[in-house]
């Protein structure tokens, strides 16, 4: 029985066809890796499965529980995103907020966690990613990898059953990008399961136990990491992963 | 022109200006002010959320509110709601008249300064979990308030001063004071430089309050 799945999604922005009917299964434990050229549709299939966009189409099975994603009611998504996390490209850390009040504001006001409770938790998962030492820095007070981590840990706060990652490392440098794979790294050793969208291919290689190939908004190909890299079939993947050095 | 007489005049009344000026010229300020600060995040919000009938309702007093002097508002209230049977003293009334006429400032302040909040920390907040009123007041009106705060404590700098059209309505503020006590002695000039004077200290020292504000309310560490 699979944790997630997305069948025939579709999706358009006023005539421009983005996605078009993209399906996808992720187990528990699950490490997802989503490639493909700039534009193909990969985060706005991240953010359909999320409801931060509006499917036109497609059905979403979530704990054996079957969702239209046309019509979603305020309700469900609201259930759903109890038990899913989402780690931005820009971080979209809250401005307002200190690192460990980022990490506790989804424990204290969306799910009415004790103060106390909510801090040691915070605490924890800071500690996790490597912030312990920040908790009471503002985002702006922070570099770009420590954002990234921070949001890793609200995203971590809550227990996600699944946590989706948009180009998490794209904004940073080599170093910094080095920082945030490690703790993704982590993550996955200890069986989170995760859709990862994402340039890194050896990151990709190492990490993830599938990899999907989006093109046009659709799925070009998709297998496990080894043999989607050490033996792609489409032309159009072969193309992909020569101009982005292997 | 400044004899011992006028000297004598400025030292002996400026307390009775000053009087006027703290019971009345700075409460109606500082009460339109807190009330309209409520009403514009209100009506602001109403506009963020693009709530359909009541947006339009909220446009509709902005428009209306701009578009009219704030003389000729205290004017159609001291003469209209007695009409309708609503009595009240002149003080109340320019308490709800320049609520009335500042939030709808405020109100575009706000609704400005929440829209320049990046989509990005509403769509983070959807994303642990919370729901639209838990962002709007734990993530979008802290910041949006904090951009916002120059310009509504601008606002109330010119309210102060706008209070002495409330004289028109019958109020007593600092500045019909003023004219009084310059009708009896037939000396005005000094007597105006005098509360000229005073405004200028109640404005100073609300500048100075601006500051402390903004420093309240922090940068979030980018300045620091
Ligand atoms: N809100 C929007 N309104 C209109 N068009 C949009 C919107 N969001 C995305 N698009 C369009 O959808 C297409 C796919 O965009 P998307 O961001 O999903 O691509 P991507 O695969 O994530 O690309 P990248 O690798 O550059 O991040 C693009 O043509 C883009 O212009
Ligand atoms: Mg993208």
């Amino acid at each position: 029985m699979a944790l997630l799945e997305v069948n025939n999604i579709h999706k358009s922005f006023g005539g421009n066809n983005v996605l078009k009917g993209v399906s996808l299964k992720v187990e528990k434990g699950d490490v997802i890796s989503v490639l493909g050229p700039s534009g193909s549709g990969k985060t706005t299939l991240l953010r359909c499965i999320n409801f931060l966009e509006k499917a036109d189409g497609g059905e979403l099975v979530f704990e054996d529980k079957k969702y239209d994603l046309s019509r979603m009611s305020r309700a469900s998504i609201a259930e759903i995103r109890m038990h899913t996390g989402f780690v931005f490209q820009n971080y979209n850390l809250f401005a307002n907020k200190t690192a460990i009040q980022n990490v506790t504001l989804g424990l204290t006001s969306a799910r009415r966690v004790a103060k106390d409770k909510a801090a040691k938790k915070a605490m924890g998962v800071l500690k996790k990613v490597g912030m312990g030492d920040y908790a009471d820095y503002y985002p702006s007070q922070l570099s770009g990898g420590q954002q990234q981590r921070v949001a890793i840990a609200r995203a971590l706060a809550t227990d996600p059953k699944i946590i989706y990652f948009d180009e998490p490392t794209s904004a940073l440098d080599p170093q910094l990008t080095a920082e945030v794979l490690e703790v993704m790294r982590n993550l996955a050793r200890e069986g989170m399961t995760m859709i990862v969208v994402t340039h890194e291919i050896s990151f990709a290689r190492e990490v993830s136990t599938k990899v999907m190939f989006m093109a046009d908004g659709v799925v070009v190909e998709e297998g496990p990491a080894a043999e989607f890299f050490e033996n792609p079939q489409m032309e159009r993947t072969k193309e992909f992963l020569r101009l982005t050095g292997k | 022109m400044f004899n011992e007489k006028t000297m004598e005049l400025l030292v002996s009344s400026f307390p009775k200006i000053l009087e006027f000026g703290l019971k009345v010229t700075l409460p109606l300020a500082a009460t339109a002010f807190v009330l309209s600060t409520i009403l514009g995040v209100l009506v602001a919000m109403v506009q963020y959320a693009k709530t359909p009938i009541l947006s339009q309702f909220c446009r509709f007093y902005i428009w209306i509110i701009r578009g009219t002097p704030l003389l000729v508002q205290l004017m159609v209230a001291f003469y209209g709601l007695p009409l309708l049977g609503i009595h009240s003293n002149p003080f109340v009334m320019a308490v709800i008249v320049f609520t009335i006429n500042e939030g709808a400032y405020s109100a575009e302040t706000m609704r400005a300064a929440m829209e320049a909040v990046p989509a990005g920390q509403l769509e983070a907040g959807y994303c642990v979990g919370m729901n639209y009123m838990q962002i709007m007041w734990h993530i979008i009106l802290p910041q949006a308030f904090r951009t916002a705060f120059p310009s509504l404590f601008n606002a109330l700098i010119s309210m102060v001063k706008d209070t002495s059209l409330a004289s028109s309505i019958t109020v007593v503020e600092m500045f019909t004071r003023t004219k009084q006590i310059a009708g009896q002695s037939y000396n005005y000039f000094p007597l105006y430089i005098e509360v000229a004077f005073i405004y200028l200290i109640f404005c100073t020292v609300l500048t100075f309050l601006q500051k402390k504000g903004e420093e309240f309310l922090g940068s979030y560490g980018i300045r620091k």
